[in-house]
């Protein structure tokens, strides 16, 4: 295996400019810097850094050693020209070989090398690590003896062709080598390998061509990004991912609900819907009531009966409906589940933490690359400057403490401002709790006269718009409430913006979870109790229905008020400035329509649909307003961090709605004269009824499921979860102890190094005698007694293996 | 398929395909825009090489404040860009390239004097890029910024960043893909 840091040859084949050439000009440029007399002293400043670099851990660098070395023999050679100094240098190059923290690293390296090509069939396209990036020599050995790749093989030369960072005509002449080598001789099974896997290969290339063409809103998403940066577009991404995980969902409730029943109206010739004679007037839209009612929209209208389909074959509406809300909620959990992990791994685990390297990120990964516009730019720029201005800020502030004074100050203060935020959501839940009495009563009232009175012509004193007072009145809190959230955070005097974007965030959030959980007590405590509601079950769908709609259209107004008007005020009126794209607000109420989905799936299974229909409105609107209106920000946002804070708000909104609808559906008794549960004690009176329908046919299954729903099987699962949680969390610490050692080991290692230069300029330098002894680096000023004791190797078996190699010359 | 009218063979598709982190519709989409930097030239010499002053007229590059490295860098012949040295640059920037070739890429991009080292002066640089020029920090903040940077970077106290240890940071930075990225 032939080591490509060793052997500097084989980059002969990659032409030295196209890596860079402004290269070659650097080192002349550094030469010319130095005066032309003193030879040695040129090697003791120059040489030290340059072997230096030429000492950085070759681990995960294998293609860049070779690079490095002909670099540094170039120079050499330019520099000295004769003989004596190249032998010089050789010999050094030799002695560095043969120190003991390069011993181990070259055995590091060689089994890091032979574990990738181990665990390399398992790699993805994306999987490609350093070690896989191929020059010619490591191309031959890699194709070996074999006469012919098989196409996994051949996939991962290949992979590792493409990660080379050479010109493109390098990597064809590799690939055309590559192909040259595998006409020989095979067999028929591995042509039949062969040929499964290229059809596999050339699948995968379709799939991917058809990714890129199905992509979703792809030239709107470019544009934003180019206009904004990833931090806007990061609202649109979440946008479009919610989106993405409402449809499969949907198409569960379609298929396993809405279509069944549509069937079975279709059968039945079911007079129940549609023939009544509420006619359709627009307002139904907005409060989902009259028209909408005895449709499939609510659960209302859901059969309890079993569906003939063909023949004997039946499908049982009740138990579909139970668990294909069951399905939804799973497949909710395991798609966000997914996301949350990965966008957490991404963040938390590979980032290790977010307080670490804060200042390296900002400055190596502040640029977004997709910026197009000018203006975008400039404001990119100041936004860049802002934020090492808030670092350097910050880390001054480290310095100087508050006084114990200060800081009990700002303690009350804070104690104060979050009294009084909880009073005023405590008196939102209040106000919610109180109109949803006052709903009720209307709505009783309208709704007797609606079941009494169908079919006969009423006064129409019904008033619809009353039904959407609560939902408006909603709204309105969730709009008016950030905004005394944010006077109040004016006076709570946070140093980091961040932190204060955060506190505004979680106490909107729990604004929401107040107002929505009220809401869901009331429904279940009062509500279901009450004999004037025919179907409390259809009376949540509706209420949650007006819910979605008015939010809807709540986000239709502030944009057109916080983003149009103001825009249109800008160089009209003083005080206004061109308006920001609210990032986190936004979001937030992505999040919250969301919850409201999660909520009512249950009572209305087509309600995602109507959430979708609302998401992809939402889309255009916030596109061309963002376009035509918003500037981007000049407050630096961290697009993953805040993508995996929202991922986990969106969580706990799931978790928040699961728990409600499944009390609801194994506490509360359903409605007596409508649904699919009529006359049953609870839903999920359902399950048991089918687990003990199925004792005479299939007996083991029930056994199954009665011992693995045992409390003592439970609770044997719990603890084994428990206990596995502890040890991984061991594990876990005890890693995050290694790493550290690691990391102090490094820190020495490199003293290590600097440590054993030094020494090694004191040995050369004896040997080569040369004169001007007084220009040469201070060296005993960087051996610290302390290097003396840490250093592997020792100052006496580094002097004396100096000494040999050189001596022999 | 479509792409039988189009400039390339099926073969020389295949190929770039094989290349690049690109399927065949993004490659004659970016050819697309190869010819739109200078479509004469393009049009008799599908893989005409355009001096640098062409290709910066690509909008992700024109306000680029790296253009000049990254063409640099992704250059072939160190005086202009060919459309295969364009392709390649997409690839890089696409999606689907890995991270650890994008980081090599950045790496280069970033180490303006070319030693294979980030030195302060190479940080200095990056900075005052990354600001522009109307808000320049001055002495004080950028020595204070480029000290903190070395600090917890730099693991082997030389003062300068190898690639290994840029590697090191970039591999722990969840946002560096994402921005380190330019949309077909």
């Amino acid at each position: 295996m032939s080591h490509p840091y060793q052997n500097t040859g084989d980059f002969d084949t990659i032409p030295m400019h196209q890596f860079n050439p402004a290269f070659q000009s650097a080192s002349l440029e550094r030469q010319s810097a130095l005066p032309p007399d003193g030879t040695h002293y040129e090697f003791a400043t120059y040489g030290y850094p340059e072997t230096r670099a030429h000492l950085e851990p070759p681990g995960p660098e294998l293609h860049r050693g070779g690079f490095r070395s002909l670099h540094r023999t170039q120079t050499t050679d330019n520099r000295y020209g004769d003989n004596r100094e190249t032998k010089d240098d050789i010999a050094m190059e030799n002695l560095l070989k043969r120190l003991p923290s390069r011993q181990l690293e070259s055995a590091a390296n060689n089994a890091a090398k032979t574990l990738h090509r181990r665990h390399s069939r398992n790699k993805s396209r994306h999987g490609a690590i350093y070690h896989s990036t191929l020059r010619d020599g490591d191309l031959e050995d890699m194709i070996g003896s074999s006469s012919l790749l098989d196409a996994d093989e051949e996939e991962r030369v290949e992979e590792a062709i493409r990660s080379t960072p050479a010109t493109m005509a390098t990597r064809r002449s590799m690939i055309q080598k590559l192909s040259s080598r595998k006409r020989k001789s095979p067999g028929f099974m591995k042509r039949m390998n062969y040929s499964i896997g290229m059809g596999w290969k050339h699948f995968k290339d379709n799939m991917a061509e058809l990714k890129y063409t199905m992509q979703l809103w792809h030239s709107h998403l470019k544009k934003i990004e180019g206009h904004f940066g990833t931090n806007v577009l990061s609202y649109f991404v979440f946008l479009k991912w919610l989106l993405l995980i409402n449809i499969p969902t949907l198409l569960l409730t379609l298929g396993f609900i809405v279509a069944p029943q549509i069937i079975y109206r279709w059968l039945q010739q079911d007079t129940l819907g549609y023939i009544s004679s509420e006619k359709f007037s627009g307002m139904e839209l907005l409060t989902g009531a009259g028209w909408f009612e005895p449709t499939e929209l609510y659960y209302g209208y859901y059969t309890n009966k079993t569906i003939q389909v063909i023949g004997s074959k039946s499908y049982k509406m009740q138990v579909a409906y139970l668990f294909t809300c069951g399905g939804y909620y799973l497949l909710t959990i395991i798609i966000l589940g997914q996301s949350i992990l990965s966008s957490y791994r991404k963040y938390y685990i590979e980032a290790g933490g977010f307080q670490s390297m804060q200042i390296v990120f900002k400055v190596l990964c502040s640029w977004d690359h997709g910026l197009t516009s000018a203006e975008a730019v400039k404001l990119k720029h100041k936004s860049v400057y802002l934020e090492f201005k808030e670092y350097l800020a910050g880390a001054n502030k480290d310095k100087m403490r508050k006084t114990m004074i200060d800081r009990c100050k700002l303690f009350w203060l804070r104690v104060f401002t979050n009294v009084v935020v909880l009073v005023l959501i405590g008196a939102s839940g209040y106000l919610v709790f109180y109109l949803s009495g006052t709903q009720l009563n209307r709505n009783t009232l309208f709704s007797n006269q609606t079941t009494s009175a169908a079919g006969v012509s009423t006064n129409e004193t019904k008033n619809p718009w009353l039904l959407l007072v609560l939902p408006l009145c909603i709204g309105l809190i969730h709009r008016i409430m950030p905004i005394m959230f944010d006077f109040i955070e004016g006076y709570e005097q946070y140093e980091i913006p961040k932190s204060e974007l955060y506190m505004h965030l979680s106490r909107s959030m729990v604004l929401r979870v107040t107002t929505l959980s009220v809401l869901v007590i009331y429904w279940y405590t009062e509500v279901s109790q009450s004999p004037d509601v025919p179907c409390w079950e259809t009376f949540m769908g509706q209420e949650l229905y007006r819910l979605v709609i008015v939010d809807f259209i709540f986000t239709l107004f502030s944009t057109l008020i916080s983003e149009l008007i103001r825009r249109l005020l800008v160089g009209r009126v003083k005080r206004v400035t061109h308006p920001t794209f609210a990032l986190a607000r936004n979001t937030l109420e992505l999040i919250y329509s969301q919850a409201l989905c999660w909520l009512g799936t249950f009572f209305a299974p087509l309600l995602s649909l109507i959430v979708i229909i609302k998401l992809i409105i939402i889309f255009y609107i916030k596109m061309i307003s963002v376009l035509q209106n918003c500037k981007p920000s000049e407050r630096p946002w961290r697009a993953t961090w805040s993508h995996t804070i929202f991922l986990g708000y969106l969580f706990l909104f799931y978790l928040l709605t699961t728990v409600a609808v499944a009390c609801g559906i194994i506490f509360i008794k359903p409605s007596i004269g409508c649904g699919p549960y009529q006359g049953k004690d609870v839903m999920y009176s359902v399950v048991p009824e089918l687990v003990d329908s199925w004792k005479e046919e299939y007996a083991w299954i029930s056994t199954v499921i009665y011992f693995v729903s045992s409390p003592g099987f439970i609770a044997a699962i719990l603890v084994a979860l428990g206990m596995g949680v502890y040890m991984i969390r061991t594990i876990m610490m005890g890693r995050q102890e290694a790493v550290q050692r690691l990391k102090q080991q490094l820190v020495l290692e490199g003293k290590d190094k600097t440590f054993l230069l030094n020494l090694l300029n004191q040995v050369t330098e004896r040997h080569t005698c040369t004169s001007v002894s007084t220009t040469v680096r201070p060296l005993t000023q960087q051996i610290s007694p302390q290097d003396d004791i840490v250093s592997p190797g020792g100052r006496v078996f580094v002097r004396s293996l100096a000494e040999s190699t050189l001596g022999g010359r | 398929m479509g792409a039988s009218q189009s400039a390339f063979s099926e073969q020389e598709l295949d190929d770039y395909q094989t290349l690049t982190y690109l399927t065949k519709k993004e490659i004659l989409h970016v050819h697309k825009r190869f010819a739109t930097l200078d479509s004469g030239a393009v049009g008799s010499d599908k893989n005409a090489k355009l001096p640098f002053t062409k290709v910066k007229e690509l909008p992700e590059l024109k306000v680029n404040p790296f253009k000049d490295q990254i063409m640099k860098v992704f250059s072939s012949s160190g005086d202009g860009m060919t459309f295969e040295d364009f392709l390649d640059m997409m690839s890089v920037f696409s999606d689907d390239a890995p991270k650890a070739v994008k980081v090599e890429y950045a790496f280069r991009i970033y180490d303006f004097d070319g030693d294979d080292m980030l030195s302060s002066a190479d940080l200095k640089e990056l900075i005052s890029r990354l600001t522009g020029e109307d808000n320049a920090l001055n002495e004080e903040q950028m020595q204070q910024l480029i000290d903190n940077i070395l600090e917890e970077a730099d693991l082997d106290d030389d003062d300068s960043l190898s690639f290994a240890e840029f590697e090191h940071v970039i591999s722990k930075a969840p946002d560096f893909v994402s921005s380190f990225r330019i949309r077909l």
